[in-house]
């Protein structure tokens, strides 16, 4: 397979992927702490700039992924739908020509991409968890997720002292329930990454639960 | 800067790994991630694993101390930093206030360390329950049970013999009430800092390849029974002989010449602050 790249980018492979890192890392560190990585993104092309800025800096030619978006339910008489399907699409071409990661099935995956906060449902239940012996062999769901906040979740677990409330959308308060319907084992389980068009990034890993 | 290696000196792909490690370490607090421990131009076993931590890490805005039991001066601290100076350009820093990332060979600081810092250390056995099972796939199943009986008898053994346990530095705990974890070799002294810290703790091993997180916030307890308490090491009425602190990790030193035994704090830089203070 050869992936022709005829766009270009600024986005440096070494010290913005080090930077987007960074964020990455103290989002995963201090869950449900929002962090932005606007700045980084905007190097990057195309409808889905945040996924691709993630992608560039965690993907290569040893992991695997796979987008859900609405692609599959393309209508005809649909132009919205057509127009989100060329967008995935083209985010999918991307990560592999930018990355060299492999487009592989979603139970295979170790990064999930989720375009569309309508499939979360369906991305959180193929996702696999790891195992007992190898927890680590487990997949991270990122979902992009622009929806009004207004949901209030109360959340502990390491990385939030004590417990934390927070205002999320109704997209990320129905993906920790589908979450939490798989009924995982500790320490199987995915960890979550939400990610908004303006940047803004935050982190739900699998040991944070949901205080009722 | 020597422009014949790559920032950081590790190629990018390794760096993802590493990173890759990291996330999912940080994710599961006090599971053991195994990563490919790179070559590096230093031998194996003085600080690779914390060393390839750092350098997934660093980046031209981070500020860089490293210190060797306690001390900022001595040969392995000084190299370290020399090595990351080298391939970085970045600043380095003896203060603990000042840096954002400390690579640390056995000690945690004496300063509480902010939410902002990260503090790397460096593993030479990172799996505690290795001195009761030498094979690989058994204690990963041992952790993939929770079985952790054989470590609590070790200690019970212990108390048989000794009327205490007497394991000095590595002492066992347990994070997040799943995962029996080795605090890579801290004395028993600085166990209790890992528990609920306001910063993040990496664990990198570069000879047996493994990469382990304490988030903040995290519970790590100290293994104890009920009837026998966690106890740390004790300096009660010794002084530092430089800075006069009561309350911190002392060195025993010895004058051949006189036999007079003196202490000193092990944190070099904080007891430099302590007399800077006191002089102003």
């Amino acid at each position: 397979m050869t992936l022709q790249l005829t766009k270009k980018h600024s986005f440096d492979t070494v010290f913005d992927s080090q930077k987007v890192f960074r964020i990455i890392l103290e989002a995963v560190s201090n869950p449900a702490r929002v962090l932005n990585i606007a700045k980084a993104a905007n190097k990057l092309f195309g409808d889905f700039p945040e996924i691709l800025s993630l992608a560039m800096t965690l993907l290569d030619n040893e992991t695997g992924f796979y987008i859900y978006g609405n692609y599959k339910n393309v209508s005809v008489e649909s132009p919205v739908d057509t127009v989100l399907e060329t967008a995935v699409e083209q985010l999918e071409k991307d990560i592999a020509s930018l990355t060299l990661a492999r487009k592989v099935e979603a139970t295979a995956a170790d990064f999930i991409f989720v375009c569309d906060p309508s499939s979360t449902k369906e991305a959180i239940e193929q996702a696999k968890c790891g195992t007992l012996i190898d927890p680590h062999k487990s997949a991270t769901i990122v979902i992009q997720n622009d929806e009004e906040l207004k949901c209030n979740l109360t959340l502990s677990g390491p990385g939030i002292d004590g417990v934390i409330k927070v205002f999320v959308s109704q997209a990320v308060k129905d993906a920790l329930f589908y979450r939490d319907a798989q009924n995982y084992e500790y320490p199987e389980g995915i960890d979550l990454i939400f990610i908004s068009k303006t940047g803004d990034l935050f982190a739900i890993p699998r040991l944070i639960k949901v205080v009722q | 800067m020597n422009n014949n290696y790559n920032y950081a000196f590790l190629d990018e792909g390794s760096k993802r790994e590493i990173r890759r490690s990291v996330l999912k370490a940080v994710a599961i607090p006090g599971y053991q991630v195994p990563f490919g421990s790179r070559e590096l131009p230093i031998g194996r076993g003085w600080g690779t694993g914390g060393l390839q931590l750092t350098l997934s890490l660093i980046g031209p805005d981070d500020i860089l101390k490293v210190i060797d039991q306690g001390s900022d001066e001595s040969v392995n601290a000084v190299n370290i930093k020399k090595f990351v100076g080298l391939c970085t350009d970045i600043k380095t820093t003896k203060n603990t206030r000042e840096a954002t990332i400390i690579q640390t060979r056995h000690r945690i600081p004496e300063v509480p360390l902010r939410s902002n810092q990260i503090l790397i250390f460096q593993v030479p056995i990172p799996e505690p329950l290795r001195v009761v099972e030498p094979r690989e796939e058994i204690t990963k199943k041992m952790h993939a049970e929770k079985d952790y009986s054989p470590i609590w008898l070790q200690l019970y053994e212990s108390l048989v013999k000794y009327k205490k346990v007497t394991i000095p530095t590595e002492y066992p705990c347990m994070v997040e009430g799943r995962y029996v974890m080795n605090p890579s070799p801290i004395p028993k002294f600085d166990n209790p800092k890992l528990n609920k810290a306001d910063c993040l703790y990496l664990f990198g091993a570069g000879r047996e390849k493994k990469i382990y997180a304490i988030p903040p916030y995290t519970e790590v307890i100290s293994l104890a029974f009920d009837d026998v308490p966690f106890e740390r090491e004790s300096f009660a009425g010794k002084i530092c002989c430089l800075c006069g602190s009561k309350n911190t990790y002392l060195d025993e030193m010895f004058d051949a010449q006189t036999g007079e035994k003196f202490y000193q704090c092990s944190d070099t830089s904080y007891c430099q602050e302590v007399r800077q203070n006191v002089s102003k």
